[in-house]
């Protein structure tokens, strides 16, 4: 085969390369989750004491505006539902780029996952809205199997079908215009039943073997960045992650392995619903549906959790520093949205 | 790993570089192993059956030869007839025991014994129907006398297991494609382009139209009942175009890929929906597997040098071995037979035909009466493929109840849109028919891939970029969509 011909074919893939890099962005989905991680990561000039990174329990768990408007502190909620800890570790490292030394609250439920790869559309909703970087590519190296891989590089071909359907908001979508969540969004249903499958039990089960690698690495990275790491589990309803395949079958138990962990690592583990009295916590009414918090449940674990760090970490309250003071509107502007 | 797969677009890249990197005298080698890495990824197990086949047909290819050297003319035929048996044996065994099963239980159940069909769970290896085809039309040859037989077991092998035809043809001829193994090829820059261009056109038919097309074809057949009217009529028309435009796009891109490698494999489609018979169809649809027909069943059957009674015969019986080819069906019965009686009664009233014709001054060559021919033939076609596509001829019959309930209200209440392609999928799977009979009409007076190779090169990239780019937005891929699987390679 001729060196001409063949520079010519890399040539050409090489600009095609570009094009659908270039037309990339106007395919990913417009949601919430790619507002706030482009914010989040890349866009604001906020810097952030404390990060919340996990699934979907967190996401829905944790509001950094409650914790604002009654501590001052400056959080914000990477979460983002199916989230593996594969792609929670990558993302935390994008984070460090910008934030330094924040404290970081690791949900710790996707630990359960025994799958080796989160479902295609969760590991999406964190891979997609990270920028291009040497992050970006060994998360998708590690976090998606070989024959998606092309997929997550070039997004197009993952969304390609979206063609027929795109809308002006595709070309021009306004990430700012989510910000003020600061990345929490929590339902409003009552789940009205009590949690069926909650059983004190001293089982240990082990951690599944990447989640173990994963947890293993973040804790590293917290200490080479030097930042304070928790880690804390949201109310849930097990019965159905235990019956699930791809799922440990005793997530109870497999949170006693996680609590002796962290003690060894002297890590803090908040387990919130082993603290539900102390939060004044009713599963009935303070969850939107088996496995996440409602808005009122997470405002009681988002009060209970900043009254915690309040109490526990040295951190700045921001509440009259200027450089702020589009978090004031922001907590209004997330409340009238809510829980009022 | 089929040709629209992510693992093909590695896969052939990494063949065709290191084919012309590696020595003339050692490349059988490197595509005997690419050969049977690309069918064993369907199922290792495949192996065994196409390994068997390979043997089998090679050894009795020696000894035949060896017979003929002798003139042992019983031995010869021994060899040959042994041979057939085991390898037709085995496709049957494999492919028709669960219909002959089921047959027998209806046939038993006719005459009031309540006997049940018993179904084997049998693998099925994907293209047996194919390579055993070639193989066979190779042992034949040896018998006839029309090749000899290849020492090389190598390079045997390759033929009945070349990458580019296993899974869907072209049905090679051994005198051709066993030459062409020791043919030494050089890279041709033009040659590859062509190639490139034929591949990328074969995989817009397959892409853009037949999987865009199947999604509608996919609602409506999936519950033949739901509909009638213009859905019914509008799944059959996009049928016929689905299943050229699936089994012209493989034909295409195995074409091409043989191109970039140097190989000529066998034209398989010329513009089948601009025939002007049932018979001309034929000669324009599936042409490797038409002539295999003709050269192995039709002509040992007499042909047309015999009675008109034999003649319709033969034509009737090459259609429903047809039919059952292309699968385990007597829905692929009926499908092959219509079309025998198609060509019977063309035979039959052709002097009439002709008289009535000369009666009303009708001239044959006008364009009027060619396009009426065409459309005629493409109705006839299309008719037919709804035998093709059902799963039992009940789901068939439902499907021509369809086409004559006529329903006005669904041409206005936007229910067509709603059968898998929304307004613009559906506009996208129209211009891509448009965009087919477009080619073909006029690839009949233009070499079009020349046309493109002789654009200026700025224009020749912006053309090479869009093409790709219309197959990377358009095309029917991912997890959003089924895409589907070539439907050849079922059979």
């Amino acid at each position: 085969m001729s060196k001409k011909f063949l520079m010519k074919g890399l040539l050409f893939a090489l600009i095609l390369t570009v094009i659908l890099a270039a037309l990339s962005p106007v395919f990913v989905y417009k949601t919430q989750h790619r507002g706030k991680l482009e914010e989040g990561l890349y866009l604001s000039d906020d810097r952030y004491d404390v990060v919340f990174m996990g699934s979907s329990h967190m996401n829905g768990g944790m509001d950094p505006n409650v914790i604002w408007n009654q501590q001052g502190i400056a959080s914000f909620n990477y979460a983002t539902g199916g989230q593996p800890i594969d792609a929670t570790y990558y993302l935390l490292k994008d984070v460090l780029k910008k934030h330094k030394n924040p404290v970081v609250v690791l949900d710790v439920y996707y630990l359960g996952m025994t799958d080796e790869y989160g479902a295609r559309g969760f590991v999406s909703n964190a891979l997609d809205n990270m920028r291009f970087s040497p992050t970006k590519l060994e998360a998708i190296w590690n976090c998606t199997p070989w024959e998606d891989r092309l997929l997550y590089l070039l997004p197009v071909l993952k969304y390609h079908f979206r063609w027929s359907s795109l809308q002006a908001k595709d070309f021009n979508f306004d990430n700012a215009s989510v910000y003020y969540t600061k990345g929490f969004v929590a339902g409003t249903d009552r789940y009205g039943k009590e949690n069926s499958a909650w059983k004190q039990t001293e089982n240990r089960v082990g951690i599944p073997e990447k989640s173990l690698e994963y947890l293993q690495k973040i804790i590293d990275l917290s200490k080479e960045e030097n930042c304070q790491l928790i880690f804390v589990n949201m109310p849930c309803d097990y019965s159905e992650p235990d019956n699930q395949e791809g799922w440990v079958d005793d997530t109870e138990a497999l949170f006693n392995t996680v609590a002796d962990l962290a003690d060894s690592e002297q890590i803090p583990f908040l387990d919130f619903y082993d603290m539900a009295d102390e939060i004044g916590f009713d599963f009935s009414n303070d969850m939107n549906n088996a496995g996440h918090l409602n808005l009122w449940g997470a405002y009681k674990v988002s009060s209970y959790f900043g009254n915690y760090l309040a109490e526990n970490y040295d951190l700045p309250d921001h509440r009259s520093d200027g450089a702020y003071a589009q978090w004031n509107e922001d907590y209004k502007r997330s409340q009238a949205a809510s829980v009022s | 790993m089929s040709f629209d797969s992510f693992g093909f677009f590695l896969f052939f890249p990494v063949v065709a570089i290191a084919y012309f990197m590696i020595a003339h005298r050692y490349r059988w080698i490197w595509l005997l192993t690419a050969s049977y890495f690309f069918y064993m990824c369907f199922n290792p197990w495949y192996a065994v059956f196409l390994g068997a086949t390979t043997l089998t047909t090679y050894a009795a290819g020696l000894l035949i030869g060896k017979a003929d050297e002798s003139r042992d003319a019983r031995t010869k035929k021994m060899w040959v007839v042994l041979c057939l048996i085991v390898n037709l044996g085995i496709l049957l065994v494999f492919k028709y025991l669960n219909l002959f099963s089921e047959l027998y239980a209806q046939t038993a159940s006719l005459f009031g014994f309540a006997v049940p069909a018993v179904r084997f769970d049998l693998l099925l290896p994907v293209g047996i129907s194919f390579y055993t085809f070639q193989a066979v039309s190779y042992l034949i040859d040896v018998y006839r006398g029309d090749t000899k037989p290849e020492r090389h077991l190598g390079k045997y092998a390759l033929f009945v297991s070349f990458f580019l035809q296993i899974v869907s043809g072209p049905i090679g001829k051994s005198k051709d494609m066993l030459r062409e193994f020791d043919e030494v090829h050089t890279f041709d820059d033009t040659r590859a382009k062509k190639g490139l261009l034929l591949m990328l056109w074969g995989y817009f038919q397959k892409m853009v139209v037949a999987d865009r097309l199947g999604l509608l074809v996919d609602t409506v057949y999936g519950s033949p009942q739901k509909y009638r009217g213009p859905a019914s009529l509008l799944a059959t028309v996009f049928y016929a175009f689905q299943i050229y435009c699936d089994f012209s796009g493989y034909s295409d891109i195995a074409i091409g890929a043989g191109q970039v490698l140097g190989f000529r494999l066998p034209t398989n489609f010329n513009r089948p929906y601009f025939s002007r018979s049932v018979k001309e169809f034929w000669r324009r649809w599936h042409i490797s597997l038409s002539s295999w027909f003709r050269d192995y069943l039709y002509i040992p059957l007499g042909g047309n040098r015999c009675s008109a009674f034999r003649h319709c015969l033969n034509i009737l019986i090459v259609f429903a071995v047809c039919g059952f080819w292309h699968g385990a069906s007597v829905t692929f019965f009926v499908w092959g037979l219509l079309h025998g009686v198609y060509q019977v009664i063309g035979l039959l009233t052709g002097g009439f035909r002709s008289r009535v014709r000369a009666r009303l001054g009708i001239r044959t060559g006008s364009a009027p009466f060619r396009v009426l021919q065409a459309a005629a033939t493409f109705l006839l076609v299309a008719f037919a493929w709804i035998f093709f596509r059902a799963g039992t001829l009940a789901d068939a019959s439902t499907v021509i109840g369809g086409l004559f309930r006529f329903d006005p209200s669904a041409l206005r209440d936007g229910s067509l849109f709603r059968l898998g392609l929304d307004p613009a999928e559906m506009a996208v799977g129209v211009l891509g028919i448009l965009a087919v009979l477009a080619v073909d009409l006029l690839g009949r007076k233009k070499n079009l891939i020349r046309s493109v190779l002789n654009f200026r090169t700025p224009a020749r990239w912006l053309f090479y970029i869009t093409a790709v780019m219309v197959l990377v937005i358009f095309g029917i891929y991912g997890s959003q969509y089924n895409a589907q699987q070539f439907i050849y390679s079922q059979f």
